[in-house]
C-alpha cells in the first residue's frame, strides 16, 4: 500500500529524532563509541589478543612527541639555541634571509618538511583510528560468538521440547487405543 | 539614491560565493537605485594580483570602478602572520591583527583614499566580506553610510579584536542567517546596530530540463548531487567516506555525481562521477534531475545552491555541525542533516527508499525559498532598511533643529 505525504505534515526535527533513536536501539547490546575508545585507550592487548603489541602506544606518542616526531615551521631553518648570542645570530640570518634567496629556494624544503611533521601526526592519529575500530570489530565479533551461543542453546532446548510434546501425543493415543471405550475425555 | 557597493574583486568570470553575492544584489538594486560598484583590479583570491585593467568599466550595466592593489599577497608572509595572530584569536594585539589584515590583501589604500574623498557623492556604501583590508578600512571610513554584508562562517576570526569594533561601526547590518546574526553578535554585543535577516535570491532558470540533463550526460538511474568546489575544507573527503561506506553496507544503487572544480583527488568508486564544471543552465537542470542534493560544508554562512536545490524542489542532507545548514533546514522543514556515519547512513537511506518524503522535503523547499530568498522579497528588506536609515537621519535633524 502505498500513501502520499504531505508536505505540510513533514517534521524535520521528529525525522531526526526517530532516526537518532532507532541508531541508539541498534546500538543497544553494544559497546557505545565512547566505551569502546576507553577501553582501546586502556588495554589494547587484552581485547586484540596480540602479545606483541604496545597497548600504551598512543599515550607513548601522545606524551613524547618530541621524540617521534620534529616541528618545522618557516622560522625554523633560522632558529639558533645558543641564548642570547644565539638570539642576535636569529637577527643576522632574518636580516640575510633576502640575500639567502639569490642563491637558493628554501620555500619547497620548508613546505614539505612542515607537511612531512603534520603527515606523522596524521598517522599516529589513523593507526590509533584503526585500532579504536579493530576493538571495535573484536568486540562485535565475541559479542555475536555470544548471541550465536545462546541461540544454539535455545535451539536446542526447543528441540528437545519438541521431541517430548512429540512423546506425549504418541503416549495419549496409545492410552486412548488401549481404552477402548468411545468415551468422551474429561 | 546612489549607493556604493564595496567588494574585493568583481567580475562576470568571478565565481566566489561574496562576489557572486555582490553581483546578484548590485545587479537588482538597479532597478531602484543608481548602483556603483567599487573594488580592486584583483581577480584571484589567493595573490590578489592586479588582473583587470584600473579605471571604469560597465558589466551588465553597471559601473564597476576599479583600484590597483599596492602590493599583491606575499603567501609566507602571510603564512607568518596567520602563525602570529589566528591561533591567539582574540588575545593578539590590535596593531599584529592590522598588520595581518594588510598582508591577507587585497592592499588597496587608493581604493579607502577614493571613499574618503567621495563619501558625499554616494547615499550609501554597502560592504561585502567582513574579512578583507577593503572592508574594514573603507567602511571605518565611511561608517556613518554605511551597511555591511558581513558573509561570516563560525571559523573563529570574528573573534579577532579588530573585528568586534567593526561589526559595531555600520549603520546596518544584512546578515544570510539567523545563525550569524547571533555568532555575530555574541562576538561583538552590536545589538545596537540595525539589522535584518536578508539572504540573495538566485539567477532563476526559464524552465529546467532534467530529461535532457540525464541525454547529454549519459546519467542513468538514481543519483544524490554536489555542486561546489570538490575540496577537504569543504566536507568532500568524509562525504565520498560516507557515501561508499552507504552503498557497501545497504548495497544500494545510488551513484553520487559532482559538479564543480576539484581540487581534491576522487576516490576510484564507479559510481561516484565527476562532471567538471557546467553552465548555470546544466546546473539547474543536474538539480532537477538529482534525488538530493548533498551539502557536507561545515562552514557556510548561507549556502546559495542549499537555496537553489530548495527551489527545484530537491531535499537536502546537510552536515548538522554547520549551524546555519542545520537551522536552514529545521526552518524549512526540507532537508534532513548527519552529525556522524550512522545518521548519514539512515537518513540517506530514509531519502533513498521513500521517495515520497523526498517530494514533502522538496515542496517545502521552493516555499521557504518563495517566502524568503524570491528577488522581490530580498529587494525589498534591503529597500526598507535603506528607508529606516533615513527616516531616522531626517527624525535626528528634526530634532537638532
Amino acid at each position: 500500500m502505498s500513501f502520499e505525504i504531505k508536505a505540510e505534515g513533514v517534521d524535520v526535527e521528529a525525522i531526526m529524532r526517530g532516526i537518532r533513536q532507532r541508531i541508539e536501539q541498534k546500538r543497544e547490546g553494544l559497546y557505545s563509541d565512547e566505551e569502546i575508545r576507553e577501553i582501546a585507550e586502556r588495554r589494547l592487548d587484552g581485547v586484540l589478543d596480540a602479545h606483541e603489541f604496545n597497548s600504551d602506544f598512543i599515550q607513548d606518542f601522545r606524551a613524547q612527541s618530541g621524540r617521534w616526531n620534529f616541528q618545522f615551521g618557516p622560522e625554523t631553518l633560522y632558529r639558533s639555541s645558543r641564548g642570547l648570542v644565539g638570539q642576535l645570530l636569529e637577527r643576522v640570518r632574518s636580516l640575510l634571509k633576502p640575500v639567502q634567496k639569490l642563491f637558493w629556494n628554501p620555500n619547497p624544503m620548508i613546505a614539505a618538511l612542515s607537511r612531512q611533521s603534520d603527515l606523522n601526526s596524521y598517522y599516529v592519529l589513523l593507526l590509533h583510528n584503526l585500532a579504536v575500530e579493530l576493538t571495535k570489530l573484536n568486540l562485535e565479533l565475541q559479542e555475536l560468538k555470544n548471541r550465536n551461543l545462546q541461540l544454539q542453546g535455545r535451539l536446542d532446548l526447543l528441540a528437545r521440547r519438541e521431541k517430548t510434546l512429540e512423546g506425549m501425543v504418541v503416549y495419549r493415543d496409545d492410552e486412548g487405543s488401549e481404552g477402548g471405550g468411545g468415551g468422551e475425555p474429561a | 539614491m546612489k549607493l556604493a557597493f564595496v567588494v574585493q574583486r568583481y567580475g562576470l568570470d568571478i565565481a566566489g560565493g561574496a562576489e557572486y553575492h555582490c553581483r546578484l544584489v548590485a545587479e537588482h538594486l538597479a532597478r531602484h537605485a543608481q548602483v556603483e560598484v567599487l573594488t580592486s583590479c584583483a581577480a584571484d583570491y589567493i595573490t590578489w594580483a592586479n588582473h583587470y585593467p584600473e579605471g571604469v568599466e560597465v558589466l551588465n550595466g553597471i559601473p564597476v570602478r576599479r583600484f590597483r592593489v599596492k602590493r599583491p599577497r606575499d603567501p609566507e608572509r602571510f603564512a607568518d602572520w596567520s602563525a602570529r595572530v589566528l591561533p591567539a584569536a582574540g588575545r593578539g594585539t590590535p596593531a599584529d591583527e592590522l598588520r595581518w589584515l594588510e598582508e591577507e590583501g587585497p592592499f588597496s589604500p587608493r581604493l579607502v583614499r577614493y571613499l574618503e574623498r567621495h563619501r558625499q557623492d554616494y547615499d550609501f556604501f554597502v560592504f561585502f566580506s567582513y574579512r578583507y583590508y577593503t572592508t574594514y578600512h573603507g567602511l571605518m571610513a565611511v561608517r556613518d553610510k554605511a551597511l555591511l554584508v558581513p558573509t561570516a562562517e563560525d571559523d573563529g576570526l570574528v573573534r579577532l579584536s579588530i573585528f568586534p569594533p567593526l561589526f559595531r561601526a555600520p549603520r546596518a547590518i544584512v546578515y544570510n542567517s539567523v545563525e550569524e546574526r547571533a555568532m555575530i553578535a555574541g562576538a561583538s554585543r552590536n545589538q545596537d546596530v540595525a539589522g535584518e535577516v536578508v539572504g540573495v535570491g538566485s539567477a532563476l532558470p526559464a524552465q529546467l530540463d532534467p530529461e535532457g540533463f540525464r541525454r547529454r550526460q549519459a546519467v542513468e538511474g538514481r543519483f544524490a548531487l554536489y555542486v561546489g568546489r570538490i575540496d577537504e575544507n569543504k566536507g568532500c573527503r568524509q562525504m565520498f567516506d560516507f557515501f561508499s561506506r552507504y552503498r557497501h553496507d545497504t548495497g544500494s544503487p545510488l551513484g553520487l555525481l559532482l559538479v564543480g572544480r576539484s581540487v581534491l583527488p576522487l576516490p576510484a568508486d564507479p559510481a561516484i562521477r565527476h562532471l567538471g564544471f557546467l553552465s548555470d543552465d546544466e546546473k539547474w537542470n543536474a538539480l532537477a534531475a538529482c534525488d538530493l542534493l548533498l551539502m557536507p560544508s561545515r562552514y557556510e554562512s548561507l549556502s546559495m545552491v542549499t537555496l537553489e536545490a530548495w527551489w527545484a524542489q530537491r531535499p537536502v542532507l546537510a552536515n548538522a555541525k554547520c549551524e546555519v545548514l542545520r537551522g536552514q533546514c529545521r526552518r524549512s522543514n526540507a532537508g534532513l542533516y548527519y552529525g556522524s556515519y550512522e545518521e548519514f547512513r539512515e537518513c540517506l537511506a530514509m531519502l533513498e527508499g521513500d521517495p515520497g518524503l523526498g517530494r514533502a522535503l522538496g515542496e517545502n523547499g521552493r516555499r521557504y525559498f518563495e517566502a524568503h530568498y524570491a528577488w522581490p522579497v530580498v529587494e525589498r528588506k534591503y529597500l526598507d532598511l535603506f528607508a529606516a536609515i533615513r527616516a531616522l537621519d531626517a527624525r535626528r535633524a528634526a530634532g537638532a533643529a
